[in-house]
This record gives C-alpha cells, sequence and structure tokens, in this order.
C-alpha cells in the first residue's frame, strides 16, 4: 500500500501524467487535420467510382413489396429508440439489436417515382443483388436514371430516309448503338453549345454595346452625329447574321433529336428517355476494373472541365475553378507591388523609430482585422463609393443599371489585395532581414547608388521569400468565402469573365468560386442529399489547391533558411 | 547614407531613380497606414449618420387663392404640392416656385377630407350630405426636351357613386390589399361595412355592414392591423377595442381607459401599422399605448412616454414610418420617434393648430395649409430615428410585445413591420461563440505548444510545425461544411458517445501513461520525444471506445434519450446546428493561432534559465510549470487574445454550423446568431443608406474595432516580452 502511494507521489511529481497530457494535445491536433483531410479526400474520390446497381427488394411502410435500381450510397445507425418515437415500424426492429442500421439508396429516376434518394432499413430490405444489364444514364435534366435499355429507336425523323432510315434496336447490339448515338449527340450539343455561347453570346455583347453607344450618343445631343447612320448599318448587319446562326441552331437541333431510348425501371415501368438528353451512359455491373478505372478518371475530367447543371448540384465546376483562379491572379498582380515596396521601406529606407514601430502595429492589425470587415468595407467603398462614381463618369449611357457599381471581379481582386496585403509585407520583410548587412555594404562600396543595391542585390536575393509572401497570399485569397460573399461571387454566372469579345477581360462581371460553390451547394440547395459528394469534390479540389500552396511555402521558407545559413557563416 | 556618398558626379539618369525609388518606397510605406485608416474611416463615415440628430427647419411659403382648405398633400417625390378645398376644387403646385400647374373640380361640398390607410394617394371625401367619395391622385412623369414634367391627375378609382354615412362624428377607412374597411361613429352607435374584392377602377361591390353600441361616446375611431381590431375612444380617456375580424360575431378585446379619470385627450392617433395609440393629455405627457396578449388575456399598456412642456393639440403622422410630429396651442412642432423613444427636434411658432396638415411619404417635408391663402412647408432632416443608444443595445419595448426584450429583426413583409435593430443579441451571440470556440481551443492549443516546445524531438518538431500551418490554412468554408453537414449530424445522432470522449479520453490516456511507467527504460527513453505520436491511435481507441460507452450511457444516465433528457432535467432546449458544434470546429481554425504564438514563446525563453532550473535539481516539468509557464506567460496570454481576435470575426464557420437564430441563451445545444455572420446573410439584401445598412456597417466597425484592440493589446505585450527575453 505504502509502495503504491510512493509510486504515485513520484509519478505524479515527475509530471509524467501531464506531459501526456499535453502530448495527447499534440495528437489531437495532428488526427484532426489528418482526420480532416481524409474525410474529404476519402468522400472526394469515392464520388467519382461507378458504384454497382443494385437490384434491391423491399417492403415499403404499407407493407408494399417494392423493386427500385440504385447505388448503396452510406450506411448510418440510428438508435431503436429515435426510430420508434419518430413513428417507425415495429416489425422492422431487430429485438436482439438497440441499434438499427439503414442504408441511403440513389435510385435516380427523379421525375417518374421521386425522391432520388431513399433511406431504407436494413431489415426492411429483403434482397440486394447486382443486376446485369442494367445502364446509369446521367441525364441534362432530372438526374440519373436507371434501367435496363428495352429499346432504341434512332432517326425517328430523318431529313434524309435513304441514308439514315428510321431503326429500332433491340437486344445484343442495343449498347453498342447507344454508346454511339450518346457520343453523336454529345459531339452535336458541343456544336451548339460552340454556337450558342461563341457566336450568338458575341452578337449580343455587340449589339448591347452598340446599343448604349447609340444611347450615349443621343444622351450627349449628337443627334446628327454620322455615327449614328454607322451604328444602325452595323445592328442590321449583327442582326442578320444572328438570323443566320439561329436557322443554323435549329437544325443543329433538329439533328440532336433524333433518337429514343425506352428504358424499363425496376418496377417494371418503361421509362422514355430521348438521346438528346442523355450526356453520358455506362452500365456500372458489366464493367471490367480497368473499364471503371477509365471511367473514374474521365469522371473527375468531365467534373473539372464542364459547367454545372441542375442548380450546380450536378456537373462540373469548371467557372467556379476558372473564376478563383482569375480573381487570384488579379489579386496577385495588385498585391505584389503594393506589400513588397511597403516591406522594402520598413526594412531598407526607413528610420527604424516609433513611426515604423505603429506601421508594425498597423501591418498586424490588417492582418488580424475579420475578412467579412474587409468585405463590408469592399462593398461601400469600392462597389457604391468607387464603382457609383466610375458609373457616372464613364459608363453613363447605361444608368441606371450599374456596370461598375455593382459587385464584380475587380472589387473582389481589390478587397482580397487589401486582405492579403499584411501576408506578403511579413514574409517579404522576414527575407529582407535575412540578407547580410555586409551584401549591402559591399554593394553601396562598390559605389551603387541605394536603388541599384535594391534592384540587383536586395530584391533578387529576396526573392524567394517574396515568392514564399505571394503564394502564402494566393491560398489565403483562394479560400476565402466570406467578403466574396459581398464584392463579386455568385452562386451562378452566365458568362465568363474572359470570353472572346472586346476587351476581353470583363473586370465588371460577376463570378463563380470554388469556396462560395461549397457553401451554396452545401447549404443553399433544395436537395442537399444529391449535392452532397458533389460538395465533398469541390472541397477537395480546393483543399488540394490550398495544401499544394501552403506545402510550396513551407519548403521554399526552408530552402531558404538553409541558404542564408550559408550565407551567414 | 548611401546618398551622401558622391551624390555630385551620379550621372542624372541614376541619380533621378535612385531618387524615384526612394519616395515610390515611401509612398508604399505609408499606403499600409493610409489603408487602414481608410477602411477604419470609411466605416465611421458610413455610420456616422446614425448618431447624428434631427432637424426642422422653415421651407417654403407659398402664397395661393384663399379658399376653405380641407386637406393638403405632397407627391412622392416632394415636387408637386396638392390642396383640396371645401367647395370640391382640388389644385397642383409645383414645389420649386410654387407655380400652380392645374386644378380640378371635382364637384363635391367636401366637409371632412383625409387619407385612405395606409395609402398616400388615396383620400376619402365626406360632403356635407355625409356622402363618401373617394378619389386618387396620380402623377405622370415625361421627358420634354430633356427636362422632366409631372402631369397630375385625379380620378375616382370606385366610380363616382357615393357611399352615404349617417351624419358621422368620426370615420375611418382601411385598405387592407383588397378588403376596405370603413367604420363610422355617431354618439355611442358605431357602424361598420366591409367591401371585399376591391379593385381600382371597379364600383365598389356589396358591402357587409353591421351596427353595433359602443361602451360610451366615440370621438376617436381607428380601425386596427388588416382591420382586425377597431378603437373606440372618447374624449374623456375611456377606451374600447373590438375583435371584429369575425365581423358577424364581434367581441370585445378590452375596455379600460388612456388617461387617468377627469383628464380629457388632448389629442391622439394611431400610429403606422395600427398597433398603437399616441395620446396626449393635458400636462404634455405623450403615452403610446400597445395592444398585447399574456396569460391573462389582452392587455393594453402603455410601452412609452414623452413629456413635452405643451400638451399636444394635433398629431401629423408619417406615412411611411412610425414616427409622427406632435403641434401644440402655439405652433410649436416636436418631431417624435416611437422605438427610440426619441425626441428628435422641434421647432418654434409657424404652424396654426387645426388647420390641414401633413408628412409626405418619404417624411423630409411637413406641409400646411396656415391660412387659407398659404401653404408652407417645413423642412424635415431625420433619417435614421429609429436607432439611438438604447435601441441598439438596451432593451426596447416594442408594440405588441408584453414586456421590453432584446430582438433583432431587421426586416419582413409587412411595410408596417417596427425593425429590431438591437446588437445585444448579436453580441451575445459573437461572445457565446467565441467562448466556446476558446474554451475547445484554449486548453488544445497551449498544452499541445508545450509539449512541441518544450518536450517534442526535433525530427517530429519539423514535421508537427507545417502540419499545424496546414491546419491554419484550411479554408473556413471547409471546416464550417464539414461542421454543419458531417459533424452537427453525428452529433445530434451520437450525443451521449460524444460526450462520453470527456471520460473516456483521459481514462485511457491515464491508464497508458501508468503502462508506460512499468516499460524498462531502454524501451521508453529512446521514444521520450515522441509521446504525441504515441497518442494518435490511443485517440483513436478512445473515440471508437466512445462509442460504445455511449449507447450505455444514452440508457443509464440519460434515461434512453439523451436529447429527451437534457430538454426535461436540464431544460436545455436540442438545435442540430449548435454551440457544441461551433466550439469543436472553430476551436479548430482557432488552434493553430495560439499554438503557434504560444509555442514561439516557449520556444523563444532563453536556454540558462532552464538550464539553471534543471542544474538546481529541478525536474523538467517543474521547470516548466515553475520557470518556463511563468516567463512566457505574456506570450501565452496575447496567443489568447490573437485566437479570440479570430474567433470573434470568423463568419463562415458560424453561419453554416449554426441555425444563425439571434437568442440570447448560453445553452451550448443551441445557436446562436453572431455579427459576422449577420453581415454576410443581410448586407447584400439591404438598401444602400438605409438604417439597416448603416448599422450592419456599425456592427462591421464594432469587430473592426475589437479585434484592433485585442491584436494591438496582444502585440504590445509580446514587443515587451520580445524586449525581456533580450535583456534576460
Amino acid at each position: 500500500m505504502q509502495k503504491i502511494r510512493n509510486f504515485t507521489r513520484d509519478w505524479f511529481a515527475s509530471g509524467e501524467p501531464w506531459i501526456w497530457l499535453n502530448a495527447a494535445a499534440v495528437g489531437i491536433s495532428i488526427s484532426a487535420v489528418v482526420g480532416i483531410l481524409g474525410l474529404i479526400a476519402v468522400k472526394g474520390f469515392a464520388h467519382f467510382w461507378p458504384s454497382q446497381v443494385m437490384l434491391i427488394e423491399y417492403q415499403d411502410e404499407y407493407g408494399q413489396a417494392q423493386q427500385v435500381f440504385g447505388e448503396l450510397v452510406e450506411l448510418d445507425t440510428i438508435p431503436v429508440q429515435q426510430f420508434i418515437e419518430s413513428g417507425g415500424k415495429e416489425e422492422w426492429v431487430d429485438p436482439n439489436s438497440d441499434i438499427m442500421n439503414r442504408w441511403l439508396i440513389k435510385t435516380g429516376n427523379r421525375k417518374i417515382s421521386p425522391p432520388d434518394f431513399r433511406w431504407l432499413f436494413e431489415n426492411q430490405i429483403h434482397s440486394k443483388q447486382p443486376q446485369t444489364g442494367v445502364v446509369v444514364l446521367e441525364r441534362i435534366e432530372w438526374g440519373n436514371a436507371y434501367g435496363i435499355p428495352n429499346s432504341l429507336t434512332i432517326n425517328q425523323r430523318p431529313q434524309d430516309p435513304a441514308q439514315n432510315p428510321t431503326q429500332t434496336i433491340r437486344g445484343e447490339g442495343l449498347y453498342t448503338v447507344l454508346l454511339e448515338r450518346v457520343a453523336r449527340a454529345n459531339a452535336l450539343r458541343s456544336e451548339v453549345d460552340a454556337l450558342e455561347s461563341g457566336v450568338l453570346n458575341g452578337i449580343n455583347y455587340q449589339l448591347e454595346r452598340l446599343r448604349l453607344e447609340r444611347r450615349g450618343l443621343l444622351a450627349r445631343g449628337d443627334d446628327n452625329s454620322p455615327r449614328l447612320t454607322e451604328i444602325e448599318l452595323l445592328q442590321n448587319e449583327l442582326r442578320a447574321d444572328y438570323e443566320v446562326s439561329e436557322a443554323q441552331l435549329r437544325a443543329l437541333y433538329e439533328e440532336l433529336d433524333q433518337d429514343l431510348l425506352n428504358l424499363t425501371t425496376a418496377s417494371g415501368e418503361v421509362l422514355a428517355v430521348p438521346v438528346a438528353d442523355i450526356l453520358h451512359t455506362w452500365s456500372p455491373n458489366d464493367m471490367s476494373r480497368l473499364e471503371k478505372t477509365g471511367h473514374y478518371f474521365a469522371a473527375i475530367w468531365r467534373f473539372l472541365t464542364e459547367d454545372p447543371r441542375e442548380a450546380n448540384t450536378e456537373g462540373g465546376i469548371f467557372p467556379a475553378i476558372f473564376g478563383t483562379i482569375l480573381m487570384v491572379l488579379l489579386m496577385s498582380l495588385l498585391v505584389t507591388p503594393f506589400g513588397v515596396i511597403a516591406a522594402v521601406y520598413l526594412r531598407e529606407y526607413a528610420r527604424q523609430g516609433v513611426f515604423v514601430r505603429v506601421i508594425r502595429i498597423a501591418v498586424n492589425n490588417l492582418a488580424g482585422v475579420p475578412s467579412i470587415v474587409y468585405g463590408v468595407f469592399g462593398l461601400g467603398f469600392f462597389v457604391y463609393f468607387l464603382g457609383g462614381n466610375i458609373d457616372r463618369l464613364f459608363y453613363s449611357e447605361a444608368l441606371p443599371s450599374p456596370t461598375f457599381g455593382t459587385p464584380g471581379l475587380v472589387w473582389a481582386s481589390l478587397t482580397l489585395a487589401l486582405l492579403t496585403v499584411p501576408v506578403v509585407i511579413v514574409s517579404t520583410e522576414e527575407g529582407l532581414t535575412r540578407i547580410p548587412r555586409s551584401l549591402r555594404e559591399g554593394s553601396l562600396a562598390l559605389g551603387a547608388t541605394k536603388a541599384e543595391t535594391l534592384f540587383k542585390v536586395i530584391l533578387p536575393m529576396a526573392s524567394p521569400a517574396i515568392l514564399t509572401g505571394i503564394i502564402l497570399a494566393v491560398a489565403r485569397a483562394a479560400g476565402e468565402v466570406a467578403p466574396l460573399m459581398l464584392v463579386g461571387v455568385v452562386k451562378l454566372a452566365p458568362t465568363l469573365p474572359l470570353d472572346g469579345n472586346f476587351p476581353f477581360l470583363h473586370l465588371d462581371r460577376k463570378f463563380m468560386h470554388l469556396g462560395f460553390h461549397i457553401y451554396d451547394v452545401g447549404f443553399q440547395s433544395p436537395n442537399v442529399e444529391a449535392a452532397r459528394p458533389l460538395v465533398y469534390a469541390t472541397a477537395l479540389l480546393l483543399v488540394i489547391i490550398i495544401v499544394t500552396l501552403n506545402l510550396t511555402a513551407i519548403t521554399l521558407r526552408s530552402r531558404l533558411e538553409q541558404k542564408y545559413r550559408g550565407v551567414e557563416s | 547614407m548611401a546618398d551622401s556618398l558622391g551624390v555630385g558626379r551620379l550621372p542624372a539618369r541614376r541619380y533621378w531613380i535612385n531618387k524615384t525609388t526612394k519616395w515610390i518606397v515611401a509612398l508604399g510605406g505609408a499606403s499600409v497606414i493610409g489603408a487602414i485608416t481608410l477602411v477604419f474611416a470609411y466605416l465611421l463615415w458610413v455610420v456616422a449618420p446614425i448618431f447624428a440628430g434631427g432637424d426642422i427647419s422653415a421651407g417654403q411659403e407659398v402664397a395661393v387663392t384663399e379658399r376653405d382648405v380641407k386637406l393638403v398633400d405632397v407627391s412622392e417625390n416632394g415636387d408637386v404640392y396638392l390642396r383640396l378645398s371645401a367647395d370640391g376644387i382640388i389644385e397642383f403646385y409645383r414645389a420649386e416656385d410654387g407655380r400652380p400647374i392645374s386644378g380640378f373640380d371635382l364637384g363635391i361640398k367636401v366637409k371632412q377630407a383625409q387619407r385612405v390607410y395606409p395609402e398616400v394617394d388615396l383620400y376619402s371625401l365626406l360632403n356635407e350630405e355625409n356622402q363618401l367619395t373617394f378619389i386618387s391622385t396620380r402623377y405622370i412623369v415625361s421627358f420634354a426636351d430633356g427636362v422632366r414634367k409631372l402631369t397630375p391627375s385625379v380620378d375616382f378609382p370606385f366610380g363616382r357613386k357615393p357611399i352615404q354615412l349617417d351624419n358621422p362624428s368620426q370615420y375611418d377607412v382601411y385598405l387592407n390589399e383588397n378588403e376596405l374597411m370603413l367604420a363610422s361613429a355617431k354618439g355611442r352607435r358605431l357602424t361598420l361595412s366591409r367591401y371585399r374584392n376591391v379593385e381600382p377602377g371597379m364600383p365598389l361591390p356589396k358591402p357587409r355592414s353591421v351596427q353595433l353600441s359602443a361602451q360610451h361616446d366615440v370621438d376617436y375611431l381607428y380601425l386596427g392591423p388588416r382591420n382586425e381590431w377597431l378603437y373606440a375612444i372618447s374624449q374623456g380617456g375611456e377606451i374600447e377595442v373590438l375583435d371584429i375580424k369575425p365581423i358577424n360575431r364581434i367581441t370585445r378585446l378590452y375596455l379600460g381607459r388612456l388617461t387617468p379619470e377627469g383628464e380629457q385627450i388632448t389629442a391622439m392617433d394611431s400610429l403606422l401599422g395600427r398597433y398603437s395609440l399616441v395620446v396626449s393629455n393635458p400636462n404634455g405627457l405623450i403615452q403610446q399605448w400597445s395592444l398585447f396578449k399574456d396569460p391573462t388575456g389582452t392587455r393594453l399598456e402603455p410601452i412609452r412616454n414623452f413629456q413635452l412642456d405643451q400638451p399636444a393639440r394635433q398629431f401629423v403622422l408619417e406615412p411611411r414610418r412610425k414616427g409622427f410630429a406632435a403641434v401644440d396651442e402655439r405652433g410649436t412642432i416636436t418631431l417624435l420617434y416611437p422605438t427610440s423613444g426619441r425626441i428628435i427636434a422641434s421647432h418654434d411658432g409657424q404652424l396654426s393648430v387645426g388647420r390641414p396638415m401633413v408628412i409626405s411619404p418619404r417624411s423630409n417635408l411637413l406641409i400646411s395649409a396656415t391660412t387659407d391663402s398659404q401653404l408652407s412647408t417645413l423642412v424635415l432632416k431625420n433619417k435614421h430615428p429609429e436607432i439611438s443608444f438604447s435601441t441598439l443595445w438596451q432593451q426596447v419595448w416594442y408594440e405588441g410585445y408584453e414586456a421590453p426584450i432584446y430582438s433583432w429583426q431587421s426586416s419582413s413583409a409587412d411595410n408596417d413591420f417596427e425593425p429590431k435593430f438591437s446588437l445585444t443579441p448579436l453580441a451575445f451571440g459573437t461572445l457565446k461563440a467565441a467562448f466556446y470556440a476558446l474554451l475547445f481551443a484554449v486548453p488544445i492549443a497551449i498544452m499541445g505548444a508545450v509539449y512541441t516546445a518544450y518536450f517534442m524531438a526535433p525530427q517530429m518538431r519539423n514535421w508537427v510545425k507545417p502540419g499545424i500551418e496546414i491546419m491554419a490554412a484550411l479554408p473556413t468554408v471547409i471546416l464550417g461544411f464539414i461542421g454543419g453537414l458531417w459533424l452537427a449530424p453525428i452529433i445530434e445522432a451520437n450525443l451521449s458517445s460524444v460526450l462520453g470522449i470527456l471520460v473516456v479520453l483521459p481514462v485511457t490516456l491515464f491508464l497508458l501513461a501508468l503502462g508506460w511507467s512499468q516499460l524498462p527504460e531502454t524501451v521508453t527513453k529512446p521514444l521520450a520525444g515522441w509521446y504525441g505520436l504515441i497518442a494518435v491511435p490511443l485517440i483513436i481507441v478512445a473515440v471508437y471506445l466512445s462509442f460504445d460507452v455511449g449507447p450505455f450511457l444514452e440508457q443509464h444516465l440519460f434515461g434512453g434519450d439523451s436529447r429527451t433528457w437534457f430538454r426535461e432535467v436540464l431544460g436545455l432546449n436540442y438545435d442540430q446546428r449548435n454551440a457544441l458544434v461551433v466550439g469543436v470546429i472553430m476551436g479548430l481554425a482557432v488552434i493553430p493561432t495560439i499554438f503557434s504564438i504560444t509555442e514561439d514563446a516557449i520556444y523563444g525563453v532563453p536556454q540558462h534559465l532552464t538550464n539553471g532550473s534543471l542544474a538546481l535539481g529541478a525536474t523538467p516539468w517543474q521547470t516548466l510549470t515553475r520557470v518556463v509557464l511563468l516567463t512566457a506567460s505574456p506570450g501565452i496570454f496575447s496567443a489568447v487574445m490573437i485566437g479570440m481576435g479570430r474567433a470573434v470575426g470568423e463568419t463562415m464557420i458560424v453561419l453554416m454550423a449554426t441555425g444563425n437564430t439571434p437568442l440570447m441563451d448560453f445553452n451550448i445545444f443551441e445557436g446562436m446568431r453572431t455579427f459576422a455572420a449577420n453581415i454576410a446573410v443581410e448586407l447584400p439584401e439591404s438598401e444602400v443608406d438605409s438604417s439597416h445598412y448603416r448599422i450592419l456597417f456599425l456592427a462591421a466597425l464594432v469587430l473592426f474595432i475589437l479585434t484592433f484592440l485585442f491584436n494591438t493589446f496582444a502585440e504590445v505585450v509580446r514587443q515587451r516580452l520580445r524586449a525581456r527575453y533580450g535583456s534576460l
């Protein structure tokens, strides 16, 4: 007894238990980081794998036997008590267990048997097994469709019946023909897209500019300006072009709308799907592992390069990636000179005194001000004040609809530049501090002016530190959402801020952003269940970008440290 | 120093490059200060007007033809004045220069005229034969030669056929969307007529009429909100409130007095929304009375008092806000606002009591027919009357509520809604979120930093520090998403397991430590700096165990359902997205900040101090607690301050991981609304330069100042600490 008491006393005095407690705190932090990254990676990557489609036979709440095709999404457990309290059926309860397993099943076919996600209890399911021959159709609207192809009618309304006779295909060869026809539809659709977003959009854009120019001329009282007649001519020309393209478009749509697929669902209903609505089709149960891998990477590629569909809950996130990158690029163009100059001032030019101390505190404070405050400032000062005045001075013909007096790309970049400038200053300053005094003095002793020393000696040596600062600033900006919600990000931008219409880069346009996409799809979309995998995938992409940027910065910095250790010694 | 070296011999080009560089760089440095001043100054500039007082000043005097004036009004923009006289002539004047624009003869001998509530361009006219007709005005805008031209017109929206009344002493008309209610009183007798499916341009349909008798003579009569109530008041201050919603089964809601026995009412009216009445008594006291329901029934209580020098003789209401003006015997006008209880401004002796006067729809102009041959205006500067220190930070008794409360409710679908701009619930939510986040983050971050700086093997430290940096870089939108969509449902479903971690983790940790101490030193010694890593599997096991222990706790401690238990035993409601989720997730966002600064402070403690302590025979743990932590404590303190600053301003996590309801409850299982989240939600929708917009800027300014103070304080503490380390 005495021995134990002694041991306990000594043990506690040695601090060993407390050290373990402290170590556990590190462990918790590490597990949290790794856990979050792992969770996002697993859920994000899993989204693209073509999971098997099961034929599920189950009993519904009314005791009816039901059959449905679906993908098993996740397994969840709830306490029996909760199940009973929420009015669940007693007969599904397993008396030997106090929890209940339930499956989230993606059943698709939203139009004929909603909802497209449903929870089924393990005990409610009679059987679930993969069914061969089932195809998954990814449709433009209404989400996925699952079923067994029954017949495919091609060339329903051919322009040239001799060459393309109407045919109905059943059985063996159907799937192959279906793949061909889907590929054909996709090719036609990309032609339609090119016409719509390229040509027609361009014409509309030019027409709008001409309209504003004319309005501006009239407002200035130039009623007799020769330019007015020119504008009219141009407008007529453009309208004629528009007609031509529109006719082409109609023809393309006609071509597109030729095929119809009949699909038998699990419950035996027949679902008619125009092939024009099918984006992609695959039959996961009949694919080899290799084919699945191919499909997996193709799906990732489509996710990265396609536009979103169905209120952002399906399709790709290309505009969000594009918007994020463009905004961040513009921001770094703005923040780099400003941050570097300020740091050079603090380290190289300013007399180290009270003033510099105040500036340092100001920089630290700027770094600590909540990002939403920058958003508020950006909205008030940049958008309404600066933008409003720019509109009054240069875009008065478009008023009262604002051009720059509304949230947009340039204001978002400016706001984030202000937000990230302390990051660049601090990092650059750190780099400048590390440059040994002897180098500066050597340069000056050789007759270089202070500016020459700066440009030829100091800045080149500090460039990795500057780069580190910029990378960190970019990483911060890429992940920031709160201020962007106020100064320019939207859930769905109709056009990219960069296109083929003069002046090509449209600083006044609103844009999409990865971070906001996560917030919007995860929290504002009507069908959260359907959108969740996509949110994980988007989050994964954002995390990859940010972690990569940060790791680059960290590596760069540690290299730099090693390099200067050499110089200093 | 560099410049003085042989400047004279420098070629001009080099000289200028050198000079310009110097100036540009100095400019760059100044611009940092400039930026922070600009942010502060701009926020202040937007916020300032809400604290500026109001003002009344004399406007125009327009001489007009002499007529017996019954009603005056002014158009929406304030550019056209309107005058209606007893002989049925309606005239319009241009506000700019007082020149008449046009006039129409309505062909009605007007005895009495008033606006139809709540419209601003619809009027009811009572003629000598007690017949009621409705007219409406319209202003058509046209541009000719670039000049804006207004053409007023008058029409009879419900036709010219009048409604016959029985010589009423009082009447009131309320148009509630397409239901028009007409109430009139003669002595004690009340008549109510309800017209359904009323459409402008169509004659009024056949009404449903009811007659009843009040408890006293009726000298003031007001239809209540959406034609649901009727207030009938006698000059002596007796009031009866009736529920007229089922018009065939009218019941009494309240019977009582507005003034003490024997005191006459000198003026009264019902404010916008018709939820409350303002009453002036002969001592100059103006009381706002509001009807509300509480467990004892429906009551009418004075919710606010204004004391003026002179009793008010006439009230003039703002048509789009709840404010009003009181005019006394001498013609002094005082602007008042109920919500804030502010007496905004007053102006002496230009008005004559009892004459027609009205406040413009934009509440910036009061027009009155001071005499029969003159129109005079007063310019009202009163942009943000609903805001005062007390409405922002103290409890306010809003109309329709049974007691003063703190409330944030900035907008509603109704136009007659009383906005509730109390920042207190938001400040409370902000502090609540920060408190729970720090409760989670501070112990972990500080203990983790202590271990990392003091005990950890250098190789592991080289990995942990970048790891924490990555943690700091995780976008908050991702943390918020994980919190709201992943963690919140898990915690909700496994509450007892999650609480179980608090017990299981320390116990398993203790067992591990105990077991470790029994291992031979040859095993433990080389691993001394790696406890942090060894603890990771243990944490995983502990969490796993907790999920086994959870159902057990659920059954035996919480009686089967922990959420019910918390609600019934401790009175804590459970929301899925609550302060616990925010605490954990925002804690994760704050940990790296506190961790890094604390780690720096501890790592920077001069080596000779620790060496000295160890040499004197102290164990490393004793050295840590008695020497290192004491020396580094200012640094740790500043780390917590900076962490606090971060938690206070965090937006996305709170936005996504709570329900964003502005509650005033410290319950960990309920959500909150913070300043930052509130700004993010409401600012994009608020109208520029409105009170709401400026208050949101005020919220941003408060955040700015708060974090500014935290950060500056922390920075000063750190600079001192650095100086001390240097001197040691």
